[in-house]
């Protein structure tokens, strides 16, 4: 025990150290806006993915646009996406789980790299 | 994976609907040529009123004799063809891939029940499989085209539900679960599961032949 114990508490501290996270502590999707969440969380791990994928401009991911139509040129970094995704989406605007789908999905087509079907992203 | 993955959901997928909807076509037309050329009189007797009065007594659950004589299967039948259609299209996971793929979206049954509703029909394919074998009336009938057809019923939602619970490899499972639904949609036209086309015009028949020439009810 004597000598678990240093461990259990380097163990805590590095859990309890993921409530404060960052981008750069980020390893999953799973924006408060969703609730409970039916599936379980799609795994992202920020920047290891954009180390592999290569993706330097945070405005691939991070768009803007107003009333449906995406603005690939304005970024809007640091603006959690469900600021513009609403969970229950009006007509004509892109709700937050197709917008995650859409966005994740598409740049793996057009890349022919990461996951596309269903339990890929979502791991049990 | 991802090649093979965009195979089978793009143009597999087109191949097989061109070639579920050319076949459904085919089958049909041939059929009416056939009964044209070997059966005049049945085309003459088709009655709207008795073929309509006939369908519609038989598709309400215990209304004729032979549904009442088999509560069992009476109850197994209807839920089971209810079911094959409702979940495939209202799944969570394929109303995403409606939005997805043509930009249709509508209300979904949420993951737990149509995890439940799998197994209902994973348990009525067994259901049906252990009657086949165990009521001699039934067995005796029975070919191997009856057993193709429901493996092949069976296929998709068993694959369906692994893939959903993750249970062995998922990239293989959900290949195997796309595939499975594709073989269906490709055989319903060629093998037993063709009554999906023909059932409402072999009820027809009865119906008109019921009404309009025997001038009875059809039980």
């Amino acid at each position: 025990m004597k000598r678990c114990l240093p461990i259990l508490i380097v163990a805590v501290i590095l859990a309890f150290s993921q409530l404060a996270s960052s981008q750069e502590d980020m390893t999953v999707i799973a924006p408060d806006a969703f609730g409970k969440l039916t599936r379980p969380a799609a795994t992202f791990v920020h920047d290891q993915h954009n180390e592999k994928a290569g993706v330097e401009d945070c405005v691939l991911c991070h768009h803007g646009g107003s009333d449906g139509v995406q603005d690939p040129e304005s970024s809007t970094e640091g603006i959690p996406c469900a600021d513009c995704h609403a969970v229950q989406p009006d007509k004509g605007t892109t709700g937050l789980s197709k917008a995650y789908h859409l966005q994740c999905i598409s740049c793996h087509e057009q890349s022919g790299k990461g996951p596309l079907a269903c339990g890929q992203c979502h791991v049990r | 994976m991802n090649t093979i993955y965009e195979f089978v959901t793009g143009p597999l997928a087109w191949l097989t609907w061109t070639a579920f909807f050319a076949g459904c076509a085919w089958r049909l037309a041939s059929m009416y040529k056939l009964a044209k050329s070997k059966d005049t009189s049945s085309i003459a007797f088709m009655s709207w009123k008795y073929s309509l009065r006939s369908i519609a007594h038989w598709v309400t659950p215990f209304a004729t004799l032979g549904w009442r004589k088999n509560p069992a299967l009476t109850v197994a039948t209807f839920l089971f063809h209810v079911l094959i259609f409702a979940v495939p299209i209202f799944l969570t996971a394929h109303v995403m891939l409606w939005d997805q793929f043509f930009g249709i979206s509508f209300p979904a049954i949420p993951d737990p029940i149509g995890d439940y509703l799998t197994i209902v029909v994973i348990a009525l394919c067994v259901f049906f499989a252990v009657r086949r074998l165990q009521d001699p009336n039934v067995r005796y009938i029975t070919k191997k085209a009856d057993w193709i057809a429901l493996a092949i019923v069976f296929a998709p939602f068993m694959t369906g539900f692994l893939a959903f619970r993750q249970i062995l490899d998922y990239d293989t499972m959900i290949i195997l679960h796309i595939l499975a639904g594709e073989i269906m949609l490709v055989a319903i036209p060629w093998t037993r599961l063709s009554h999906m086309v023909f059932a409402v015009f072999t009820r027809s028949y009865m119906g008109s032949e019921f009404g309009g020439v025997r001038h009875a009810r059809d039980w």
